[in-house]
């Protein structure tokens, strides 16, 4: 029938495909849901425990994270009386709607990205740079002191990131002279990371500040702020508010297998051939990999100091984004001659 | 800021570290209660009562710290007999060192759990029965501790 | 960091440190955080944190959530039944915490525990001290959100707990030392054990260093952080690794001829910089001293009864022999009922987190009179007032956990 045949067609369109499926909302969710769970069977292992293990006891519980969703969207979810009230709800959404835009620049298959763009690089790091905006507003609707302190954490350590990553992907940018990602997969001939490491330790650095895990979890410093800006939610606000770190770190990890590992290479020309998308699926298994790496860093390291976070990100990682320009530089002048 | 000469080959061994456990992880987690630890000899685990050999002496009620152990005394007999009050026993084994005549003895068992509150008070006829161990009455295995100079504690099929 | 400096510790001319507070409390710039009981890192109390931007003006400790009258219940039981009790109040270290009541009994009590007995309370000193500085280094670790080392200190802690199981019955609550001698043998095959257990543990020390203490990230969190001078520790009275780490060598085991301390050899170590990072590398130090002795204790072991003959011979033969034969402790009926004499007696032992001092008072009755109990952490608290202003406040867990402070021992 028609009306069928063109919802289908719109559905499979790279627009609604990639921000909504893949490697869009419902994979953001799907990797939520198990790199948590990864996380903290790894921890598991490096701790001489088991980690979860009774939901679904013969996968070795990797539904734990649907349980504990589960749970949460039951919890009731409370609205402190002094807080602001229509910010306090909503932020969180505003968080969480900020942190999936970047998939509306990421593509996933050579063709195959919703806004083509021959700026999608400038897209993903504007956007994804809003979502701390968000986290300030929710500590400072929370009304509670510890809230505060993480929203002013937050500010800090974005200061701390922003120039490191921007100037490492922008590096990259020079080394491959585009700042279409399409394009930047494609010129790869060696993988990024060879071009130029001094960008992707940079780079990889301020993706692990900017998604709050460890050694950089300070917004979060269960320790001395309870949560940070976050303390006051419950529910399933509580469970996006958990998430938002993971969707952060999904997106920069997209965004690092595409400038530094290659991104789809090599394509699978049958899967491609069936259907775009699932050409792309080296990408996506090459971003798992990056964060299933960030998330074991979580049993070797602990916290470092806000101030120490900060000096690292202005005096020894910026200096290695700034080189690391000229790195590109030299690599693209070479690689014309 | 530190000597990054200095810091980063440590930051790599620390990581190398947390790979290699990752690998070869050293897990001493006891899959209780499908598994159940065989507690070593002379363990205080709860208590069992002899009536046959107990002389109503009262010295175990006189002794222990946190008065748990009352003696019941039933028509004719002169100071009772001992019953125990789990809600505030501390099985710290007084009574048992102190009876003179062995009556009390601490079963290798401690993995009993009350439902109610009032099951908790024993009274002598209770205390007289064997305590047993409801994971074992289940079916678990039995495991053993063993010390083990590469991975600490291992347990073993016993 | 100049904003610091300006609120550094006022010396007066008289060489006297006063509280480091400058700024007048109630000013709007200051920021006052309850750090409160209900606080995912916070112990059993609460602090009253005032901060002035990131640094902190002033910690109050507040003190007092667990106290559980220890002093006072023990006034109404018989003098042996407070062992189990005061036991409670460092439960992790429960063999040092009670060593020192059994000692003032015992020279109320006029009677001296056989050689025997003496090495073993060592035994099971040393084994507790090592579960004690475990127990410190692995909340130290999960202060800085460090979660391997909590994991793995907790984990190696079992170990001693095994052992500790073996030789007495219970993991935690071992009730060892009453007067006289100690409740059990040494039972068979624990030699053996116990070598394993070190050799085991050596070589975890050294993957502690690797992944937590030698880790930079970690030592950026510790190094030159809440120091403490020596004038200032032994001004303020400070006592256990804390003391030791600032630089003056105590301890309680060479002051107070106790157990088997004086015929074993052991050293003391010692730091000189007072940081937080001392702290932790005295917690580990002391460690491997531990392990030293029991080695050396579980060579010299004299053989004997480990219980006087004072109360055993008050035994009937029957069960004197079975004493003897099985290595389990029959107390003589003389124990339920007995009458401390009038006195007092003073003792002082080593816990893993300090000097703990007892004083007894008796006025002839089964019941003290009066028992004193100064606990090490009790002590130690007032690190929280004087060490604590001038740092940033991410510093307040570090410092916290290095000092490692028990709170239910502080309030007894």
């Amino acid at each position: 029938m028609g009306l069928l045949e063109w919802l289908i067609s719109l559905v499979l369109s790279p627009q609604v495909f990639a921000p909504l499926i893949f490697p869009g909302l419902i994979t953001a969710l799907v990797v939520l849901l198990t790199v948590i769970w990864a996380e903290r069977k790894i921890a598991a292992r490096v701790q001489m425990r088991v980690g979860p293990l009774y939901v679904t006891r013969r996968f070795g519980g990797v539904l734990q994270m649907l349980a504990d969703g589960t749970r949460y969207m039951f919890q009731e979810f409370i609205i402190p009386e002094t807080s602001d009230k229509p910010y306090f709800v909503f932020a969180p959404i505003l968080a969480l709607t900020l942190a999936i835009l970047p998939f509306a620049f990421i593509p996933a298959a050579p063709g195959f990205s919703p806004v083509k763009s021959p700026l999608s690089l400038l897209g993903v790091l504007a956007v994804t740079s809003s979502v701390p905006l968000a986290v300030l507003l929710m500590g400072w609707s929370s009304g509670n002191k510890f809230a505060i302190q993480g929203a002013v954490r937050e500010a800090f350590m974005t200061v701390a990131y922003e120039a490191v990553v921007f100037i490492s992907a922008l590096a990259m940018g020079i080394a491959y002279g585009t700042l279409d990602l399409e394009e930047a997969v494609l010129r790869q001939h060696l993988p990024g990371i060879l071009l130029n490491p001094i960008s992707a330790f940079a780079f990889f650095v301020g993706m692990v500040m900017s998604a709050g895990k460890l050694p950089f979890d300070i917004v979060e410093g269960e320790q001395e702020i309870v949560v940070g800006p976050y303390v006051e939610y419950s529910g399933i606000i509580f469970g996006i508010g958990m998430g938002l770190a993971y969707l952060k770190l999904y997106a920069f990890s997209l965004l690092f297998s595409l400038l530094y590992l290659a991104g789809w290479e090599p394509l699978l020309i049958p899967l491609y051939n069936l259907y775009p998308a699932l050409g792309g699926i080296l990408l996506f298994v090459k971003a798992y990999l990056v964060m299933l790496f960030v998330v074991f860093l979580r049993s070797v390291y602990g916290r470092y100091r806000l101030d120490q976070a900060l000096r690292a990100g202005w005096r020894v990682y910026f200096p290695l984004a700034l080189l690391s320009v000229l790195l590109s530089v030299v690599v693209r002048v070479v690689g014309y001659a | 800021m530190p000597n990054p000469l200095y810091s980063f080959p440590r930051h790599l061994r620390a990581i190398v570290t947390g790979l290699r456990y990752l690998v070869a992880p050293n897990r001493m987690t006891v899959y209780y209660p499908e598994k159940v630890i065989e507690l070593p000899p002379g363990y205080r685990g709860l208590i069992r009562y002899h009536p046959e050999l107990c002389i109503q002496c009262g010295l175990c009620a006189m002794i222990c710290p946190a008065a748990a152990m009352k003696m019941y005394v039933k028509k004719g007999e002169k100071r009772g007999r001992p019953g125990v009050n789990y809600q505030r026993c501390i099985f710290c084994g007084f009574c048992v060192d102190i009876c003179p005549q062995n009556a009390l003895e601490m079963v290798r068992v401690h993995d009993i759990a009350y439902e109610r509150w009032e099951d908790m008070v024993l009274l002598p006829e209770k205390l007289a029965q064997e305590p047993v161990s409801p994971a074992l009455a289940e079916g678990a295995k039995v495991v053993r501790t063993v010390f083990s100079e590469e991975r600490g504690l291992v347990h073993e099929p016993a | 960091m100049s904003s610091v400096s300006s609120l550094s510790g006022v010396a007066l001319p008289e060489g006297v440190v006063r509280s480091r507070l400058l700024v007048r409390e109630g000013g709007e710039e200051v920021y006052e955080l309850f750090i409160g009981p209900q606080h995912p890192s916070s112990g059993h109390m609460r602090f009253i944190v005032r901060l002035e931007g990131d640094v902190i003006v002033s910690v109050d400790p507040d003190i007092g959530y667990v106290h559980r009258t220890m002093e006072k219940l023990a006034e109404g039981r018989e003098a042996i039944k407070a062992i189990p009790l005061l036991e409670r109040m460092t439960i992790i270290d429960s063999h040092n915490v009670t060593i020192g009541l059994v000692r003032a009994l015992e020279k109320l009590l006029d009677v001296e525990p056989p050689p025997r007995a003496r090495y073993l309370r060592t035994l099971l000193s040393e084994i507790n001290r090592i579960a004690s500085h475990l127990y410190g280094i692995g909340i130290a670790g999960i202060m800085l959100n460090h979660s391997t080392m909590f994991m793995w200190a907790f984990g190696d802690r079992e170990v001693w707990l095994q052992l500790a199981e073996e030789l007495t019955g219970a993991r935690l609550t071992h009730t060892y030392s009453v007067p006289g001698g100690v409740r059990r043998d040494l039972p068979q095959g624990f030699a053996g054990k116990a070598e394993k257990a070190i050799r085991y543990m050596t070589r975890r020390l050294e993957e502690y260093k690797r992944i937590f203490l030698e880790n930079p990230q970690v030592v950026a969190r510790y190094e030159g952080v809440g120091v403490l001078k020596r004038h200032e520790a032994s001004r303020l009275g400070i006592v256990g690794p804390n003391l030791r780490a600032s630089g003056i060598r105590y301890d309680a085991r060479i002051a107070e001829d106790y157990a088997a301390y004086s015929e074993v050899e052991f050293e003391i170590p010692t730091f000189e910089e007072g940081d937080s990072y001392a702290r932790m590398k005295q917690r580990v130090e002391e460690i491997k001293q531990s392990m030293h002795i029991i080695r050396q204790v579980l060579q010299k072991m004299p053989s004997g009864p480990f219980f006087a003959e004072k109360y055993l011979r008050l035994l009937p033969p029957k069960l004197r022999d079975q004493v003897l034969s099985t290595g389990s402790l029959k107390f003589p009926a003389v124990f339920a009922t007995m009458k401390l004499p009038q006195g007092e007696a003073v003792a002082r032992a080593e816990m893993g987190h300090g000097e703990i001092f007892y004083h007894v008072i008796s006025d002839g009755g089964s019941k003290p009179y009066r028992l004193r109990v100064v606990t090490p952490s009790f002590r130690n608290v007032i690190l929280f007032r004087y060490l604590m202003p001038g740092h940033r406040f991410m510093d307040f867990p570090a410092i916290y956990g290095s000092l490692d402070y028990f709170p239910p021992e502080a309030d007894r």
